[in-house]
């Protein structure tokens, strides 16, 4: 054996294959996400057009929007890093708080009357306050006799007592319902004012409690006050700038006072954090003074297809004119259907299957089965859907109800794995000291497991929320429509989806006129949707694991 | 678990109390659920896909056209409105899909896997993996439109004969798509690999290409494979991105001729996809067919998921 030889090269390491090694798996990492992002660039490049506006408005904006913001960004991160990262959230939350009440004024626009919504909540609001007086009357009222008055209570308020045999038999109902009384009354006030009863207080208390916290009764009044201005001023001001007031009030409430609120209490509670509130300030003037300013001189802007015409018109033949409004309120209507279906019964199993299953073979078959039930194809549940719904339960193909079902049984086994990663978070200690405090099951659940793990929860539900929306093949297999021109007026109407919508253009008007101008839009919109609904739960998640 | 029994005996005065019952048996009826939708499944395909087959009609009732399993399951021609009902036209298109996607995704997953556990720094992990969880949540519907409009005229001066629809950027597309998802599963598998191990190897003197490629790789390897038949199966029941971009030509191709990629195909989901939404109303022989595509779909992800499990318990190094 050549000893020499061995001895020479003992101890030498060539750095060349780690090196090389090194950089061929950052670049199978970054391989995807370079590609999907030019992808991206390239899709949105076809639907906002920023080539098309003149040189003049690029540099407008430039000057006023752009150099002040990267000036006030490294003023912020000069001071304090923290306040840069405030001042960025900030313009984060704006964005996606505008696009959530954008989505939620087109609900009271066109699918849910301002009338119906008032009788709605108070109908729910009265059972619940005697609910809570009957709890708190007397701890010794049996929970049979509790539950018992409880349901009564929801029933009467919501349906009304029934004639002599019953609604079943078609007897009009004796004593009308609270909802039908409220929304029967001769007299309402004005749509606009009912949207601000109902949404402004709520808004306002919660602002309160976050900005004042535990300061005096005055500085809550105060900001309380300051809220509901912002509220009533959304709809006293939204015709001047062409609005109807109803969704000048919702807009108001759920995507301008909210960012507000947060910045107030960035000012109020985090003097360090303060100066970050330039950057998102300096975005908005800087917005309105490029708008103007381009106004006045007479650049004109990019000729983008994702334009106001796009968000609130309903498909056409020729790809200018098509757009997106149904789709987006398909959309918004099968999310909150899969959310009021699927969300309980996932964390209810999730909880079932942390804190109650027994060890024995039945939980572990069901261990599996969700485990494989996330696994089956989503066009096989679309399958589902058809059969059982359509044909055996004859119920009309393509209805919201029906996609949400479907969507719903598509995310349960996603929901269920999420929350039961969240339950699993929650400390053994938390529970043991609640045992020890002499807690039931329940209580524990209630008061200690769900709190703690509710962060957790909510964001893969988010997540799960975000694959509903995206999904087409099950939608399809249920016979929902290509084609809409409204927006379902019910939940037993047949809807349009966004990703449907998109699929459409993409197919039944294949061609290059739908391929560059309607199609690029829609995924635009439906991307931009989904990755606010990402980026909220990343964030959710990011801040609940530094807390922990 | 210790916990449970305290628990357990804590509670146990209490269980039987009325909340204590109620809340119960909501959570078990929740979970239950599972169980009806699975079993649902089941019933519903087995009952519509032997609506379709000669043998078994006349026992769900059902007269009129039917095909036999031998045509199904060994025909090479899939056109519905001629009555020729051959799903291996079919299986070797969804069998491109998988054998194109894997050549893509499994390298890529795998490689980002060992960059995220093994080399990079906490903070470019708090970066790339959001990233790779944004690229998972793109609808597929969008990875398909990208396919159409940018990756085939992309692709059209480098491969010749390409036509505007073809497997190839089917395969491509659905490559991306699964990349996180190999990503994900092999990473945990890998940062499961214990710490000792690595610095023995260290101790050893390997350098760290050494430790991860001799030391963590080869400890991970369930994980590894579970995770690769876990992305194969999703790469199959992968629908709307193969629908809108390798057309709807069903033809019979050898999945293991690089040439046939610039070809159009009709993988299974893609199949179901034409039948329904297509110009196939109610109740035809055409219609049951998709619950026959549908069942046999079903059989096949359930198989690989299985599998998978099977893989990561049983051979799973255990430390």
């Amino acid at each position: 054996m050549a000893t020499n030889n061995e001895i020479e090269g003992f101890g030498r390491v060539s750095r060349t294959a780690g090196t090389l090694f090194r950089y061929l798996l950052l670049a199978a990492t970054l391989f995807g996400l370079v590609f999907v992002t030019i992808l991206l660039v390239y899709v949105a490049n076809d639907a906002i057009r920023p080539l098309t506006a003149d040189p003049g408005w690029h540099l407008t904006f430039f000057l006023t929007l752009v150099i002040p913001t990267l000036a006030a960004g490294a003023y912020a991160n000069r001071r304090d890093i923290a306040a840069l990262r405030t001042g960025v959230f900030t313009i984060g939350f704006v964005v996606v708080a505008l696009m959530f009440s954008g989505g939620a004024a087109m609900i009271f626009v066109d699918i849910v009357e301002p009338l119906t919504w008032l009788a709605f909540l108070l109908a729910l609001a009265v059972p619940t306050a005697v609910t809570m007086a009957v709890v708190s009357y007397d701890h010794r009222v049996s929970f049979v006799a509790q539950f018992v008055v409880t349901v009564a209570a929801f029933y009467l308020s919501l349906f009304g007592v029934p004639g002599p045999l019953g609604s079943l038999a078609g007897v009009s109902t004796m004593v009308p319902s609270l909802f039908g009384f409220v929304a029967g009354l001769p007299f309402a006030p004005a749509p606009w004012l009912m949207m601000a009863m109902t949404f402004g207080p709520p808004v306002a208390y919660v602002g309160s409690r976050y900005v004042a916290g535990d300061r005096d009764r005055r500085t809550h009044v105060l900001v309380g006050a300051g809220v509901l201005a912002v509220v009533l001023a959304g709809g006293a001001l939204a015709p001047f700038a062409g609005v109807d007031p109803v969704p000048g009030v919702v807009v108001a409430a759920v995507g301008i006072a909210p960012p507000l609120v947060y910045a107030a209490g960035t000012a109020v509670n985090r003097p360090t954090e303060r100066v970050g509130l330039l950057v998102p300030a300096t975005v908005v003037v800087g917005s309105l003074v490029g708008a103007v300013a381009v106004d006045v001189v007479g650049f004109a802007g990019p000729q983008s297809w994702v334009d106001w015409a796009f968000l609130t018109s309903s498909h056409s033949s020729t790809a200018a004119e098509a757009g997106f409004y149904p789709a987006i309120g398909g959309s918004i209507l099968l999310m909150l259907t899969v959310a009021v279906l699927a969300f309980p019964v996932g964390i209810g199993a999730a909880v079932y299957l942390e804190e109650y299953a027994p060890n024995n073979r039945f939980t572990r078959i069901i261990d599996v089965n969700i485990s494989n039930l996330a696994g089956v194809p989503s066009v096989v549940y679309g399958l589902l859907g058809l059969g059982l719904f359509v044909t055996y339960l004859n119920q009309p193909p393509g209805t919201v109800l029906l996609g949400g079902a479907t969507l719903g049984l598509l995310i349960l086994p996603i929901v269920i794995i999420s929350a039961r990663e969240a339950i699993r978070a929650v400390p053994e200690e938390t529970r043991a000291a609640s045992y020890g405090m002499g807690a039931t099951k329940w209580q524990t659940v209630k008061n200690v497991v769900l709190p703690r793990s509710f962060s957790g929860i909510l964001t893969g539900t988010i997540l799960a929320l975000g694959r509903a929306i995206g999904e087409t093949a099950p939608l399809i297999m249920i016979g929902a429509p290509n084609v809409k021109y409204s927006l379902p007026a019910g939940l037993s109407e047949a809807a349009s989806a966004m990703p449907l919508q998109v699929y459409a253009w993409s197919s039944l008007y294949a061609g290059d006129d739908f391929y560059q101008k309607a199609v690029p839009a829609g995924v635009v919109v439906l991307v931009a949707i989904l990755l606010a609904m990402n980026s909220i739960a990343i964030v959710l998640r990011n801040k609940y694991q530094s807390t922990e | 678990m210790s916990g449970d029994s305290l628990a357990d005996d804590l509670t146990r005065r209490t269980q039987n109390a009325p909340p204590e019952l109620l809340s119960r048996t909501f959570f078990f009826v929740c979970a239950a659920l599972s169980i009806a939708t699975t079993i649902g499944l089941i019933v519903l395909l087995t009952t519509e896909a032997a609506k379709f087959f000669t043998f078994s009609a006349p026992l769900v009732g059902v007269e009129g056209e039917t095909a036999t399993v031998v045509e199904f399951l060994t025909g090479t021609e899939w056109q519905p409105t001629s009555g020729r009902f051959g799903v291996l036209a079919l299986v070797t298109a969804t069998l491109m899909v998988m054998i194109g996607s894997s050549i893509i995704a499994l390298p890529l997953g795998v490689g980002t896997a060992i960059y995220l556990s093994e080399y990079a720094s906490p903070r470019v992990r708090s970066i790339l993996k959001p990233g790779l969880e944004i690229l998972a949540g793109i609808p597929t519907v969008v990875y398909g439109f990208f396919a159409i409009i940018y990756i085939t005229p992309m692709l059209q001066p480098f491969v010749p004969g390409l036509g505007t629809f073809n497997m190839l950027s089917a395969c491509i597309v659905v490559g991306i798509m699964i990349i996180p998802m190999v990503a994900s599963i092999s990473e945990d598998a890998m940062s499961a690999v214990p710490e000792e191990l690595r610095q023995a190897g260290y101790g050893m003197g390997a350098t760290k290409f050494e430790v991860s490629t001799d030391i963590v790789v080869p400890s991970a390897l369930s994980g590894i494979f579970s995770s690769f038949i876990l992305a194969l199966s999703r790469a199959i029941g992968e629908t709307m991105a193969v629908t809108i971009a390798a057309g709807s030509t069903a033809q019979f191709l050898n999945p293991f001729n690089p040439a046939t990629y610039t070809e159009r195909a009709l993988p299974m989901t893609a199949a179901m996809i034409k039948l329904i939404g297509g110009d196939v109303t109610g109740g035809g022989l055409a219609y049951r067919s998709v619950f026959a595509i549908g069942i046999t779909l079903f059989v096949i992800t359930l198989a690989m998921n299985v599998i998978s499990d099977y893989v990561a318990q049983r051979y799973r190094e255990e430390y």
